[in-house]
């Protein structure tokens, strides 16, 4: 696919050669191959043979180019594009900006992931509102916000998570989130930990990913991602839900600090290890 | 960068708009403890006003336990009137209990002895018995029951318990019989009644496991089905025949 080749200019061969982590990125399938390496093929990382083989051939990444075109276009009341938004790295620098959110924004006073610092732009630079579609559908591969995001995500493919701490909110976001990881309650009495604490755990046929495994960890918190028992392309805001939903939590507001907290601590928990965005996953 | 407030100052000046200008000194209680309208001062400009819920407390005064409860009930960021149904709402499903605040254990962290005793006391306080004493049910219900994870699903697609019956969830954690394939997270009950006998204790010590697990196993990650009461006593006792009878492909 021309876009894939087109958005990562460093040639597979560099991680054969096993440069780690090369800040310039790298195809999310080389750098899953690295953790395959380096974990001596987790359980969990090689679950699913198809969607290894799968990889190159993402359905994911023709979400991505449609996102391309989309952050390029002149659009809402405002009729701009999203070139000028700038994702904690400057205005427009979309290259590694991905591994570093969820990150504190001074012009909102806020600790933002994707997804809200999206929307903020969509508001502020295209003059989009809330109850717009562009804005409103938050889930499926066929909605702005995911296309949108799934083409951002990508641009950080092969690089480390890196999510600043030097912020006292950003510290205080990814404490809280880590106090709520580990919060007991409802029907069930489930925390996160009672499923991702344990090295190679199966809730029935799946391996669960472990927060104490970050070269595991960086796969499970990986998206946008295409999932292949839904068939469309899922965000972090979508796999927060779908836990809680496991979990007979309440719904969970998208975008709400609840869930940036929670995004900000396990974002921590896979520092240093790369981002394979796009990734497929079950 | 907003001005540094504790929240019960702040609650009189949640309207104002705190920016720039004031980055408090953390020194001395009482400057943090005027209201923030002080902080008048130059305003950061911003292309929109601050969302209000950032403005209200500021996150990094409080604990990261006190910010969590901030986050999960004051926040709007759950769905705290979500109706259950048990004809609660999310709240109720959000406000821990004893055992799960004692379980609440973060990494590193260990169970002491007080609250290991407390846990326990609680559990098996908590069980109640069928009348006529612990008997086994049909092992073909308890067999689906077993199998099926639906029920008290909230969230965004929630479970209509007039369409399905709640499950135990049992499969999700253990290997139960070997037709199918259950998780890990449990011990394996393959062979469960074949291995162990259908004695009194063993039958009891089983129903308090479904009942409630805690009064054995202080803090484990496997739910209290009765005492939550997502299983019925007669429901237990299928689960029960499930494990038990001879005739059950658990012991086949
Ligand atoms: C009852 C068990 C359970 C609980 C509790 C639970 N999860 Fe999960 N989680 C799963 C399962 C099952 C998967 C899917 C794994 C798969 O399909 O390989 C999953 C997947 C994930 C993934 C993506 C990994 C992947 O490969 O799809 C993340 C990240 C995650 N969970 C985070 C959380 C967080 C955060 C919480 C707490 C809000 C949580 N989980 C609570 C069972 C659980
Ligand atoms: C979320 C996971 C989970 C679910 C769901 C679950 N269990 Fe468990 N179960 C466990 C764990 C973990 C243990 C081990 C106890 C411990 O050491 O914490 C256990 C222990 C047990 C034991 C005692 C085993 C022994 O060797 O003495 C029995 C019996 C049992 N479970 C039955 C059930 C049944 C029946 C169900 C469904 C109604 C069920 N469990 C649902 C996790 C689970």
């Amino acid at each position: 696919m021309s876009f894939r080749k087109s958005l990562l200019a460093l040639p597979a061969a560099l991680a054969v050669a096993g440069v780690a982590y090369a800040s310039s990125g790298m195809l999310p399938e080389d750098a899953l191959d690295l953790q395959i390496k380096k974990t001596n093929s987790s359980s969990y990382l090689i679950q699913s043979p198809q969607n290894l083989m799968m990889m190159p051939d993402n359905p994911a990444w023709l979400v991505a180019e449609a996102g391309e075109v989309l952050f390029k276009q002149a659009r809402g009341p405002k009729n701009a594009s999203l070139e000028q938004c700038d994702f904690g790295k400057g205005p427009g620098v979309l290259e590694g900006a991905h591994a570093e959110l969820p990150r504190y924004f001074a012009d909102t006073g806020k600790v933002m992931d994707l997804d809200t610092r999206l929307v903020y732009c969509m508001k502020t630079l295209q003059g989009f509102t809330n109850d717009d579609p562009a804005i409103k559908q938050k889930h499926g591969s066929k909605s702005d916000m995911m296309k949108l995001q799934t083409y951002i995500g990508s641009k950080s493919s092969g690089m480390p998570w890196n999510p600043p701490m030097n912020h006292p909110l950003e510290k205080a976001m990814r404490d809280a989130g880590e106090v709520m990881f580990y919060r007991r309650s409802a029907t069930m009495d489930f925390s996160c930990a009672t499923c991702h604490t344990q090295t190679g755990k199966r809730i029935r046929a799946s391996v669960l990913p472990s927060v104490y495994d970050p070269a595991d960890w960086t796969k499970a918190i990986s998206w946008p991602s295409h999932r292949t028992s839904h068939e469309e392309v899922r965000s972090s805001q979508h796999r927060v839900l779908e836990c809680l939903w496991q979990m007979r939590y309440p719904n969970i507001k998208n975008g709400s600090d609840a869930s940036i907290a929670m995004i900000s601590f396990w974002t921590d928990a896979g520092r240093g290890e790369p981002v394979i965005v796009p990734d497929l996953k079950r | 960068m907003f001005k540094k407030s504790p929240i019960a100052a702040l609650a009189a000046a949640s309207l104002l708009l705190i920016a720039g200008g004031c980055s408090a000194t953390n020194a001395g209680k009482s400057e943090a403890a005027k209201p923030a309208a002080v902080a008048a001062a130059p305003v950061v400009a911003a292309p929109v006003a601050a969302p209000a819920a950032a403005a209200k407390v500021d996150y990094t005064k409080m604990s990261a336990k006190d910010l969590a409860e901030y986050l999960i009930f004051e926040a709007e960021g759950y769905d705290l009137k979500q109706a259950t149904q048990e004809g609660t709402n999310g709240r109720a499903r959000l406000v821990q209990d004893e055992i799960q605040k004692a379980c609440s254990l973060m990494k590193g962290q260990e169970l002491d002895d007080k609250s290991r005793e407390k846990v326990m006391a609680l559990a098996t306080a908590s069980i109640k018995y069928p009348e006529g004493g612990i008997k086994l049910g049909d092992w073909k219900k308890g067999r689906e029951l077993a199998w099926s994870g639906y029920g008290y699903r909230t969230a965004h697609n929630p479970d209509d318990h007039e369409k399905g019956t709640p499950g135990g969830n049992c499969y999700n954690c253990h290997q139960i019989a070997t037709d199918r394939t259950g998780g890990d997270i449990g011990p394996s009950l393959t062979g469960y009644g074949k291995n162990r006998g259908a004695g009194e204790d063993m039958l009891k010590y089983t129903y308090d496991v479904i009942y409630n697990p805690h009064a054995y196993f202080a803090c484990t990650n496997m739910p209290r089905m009765g005492a939550s009461g997502v299983l019925s006593q007669k429901q237990i006792a299928d689960v029960m025949a499930y494990l038990f009878d001879p005739e059950s492909p658990v012991n086949k």
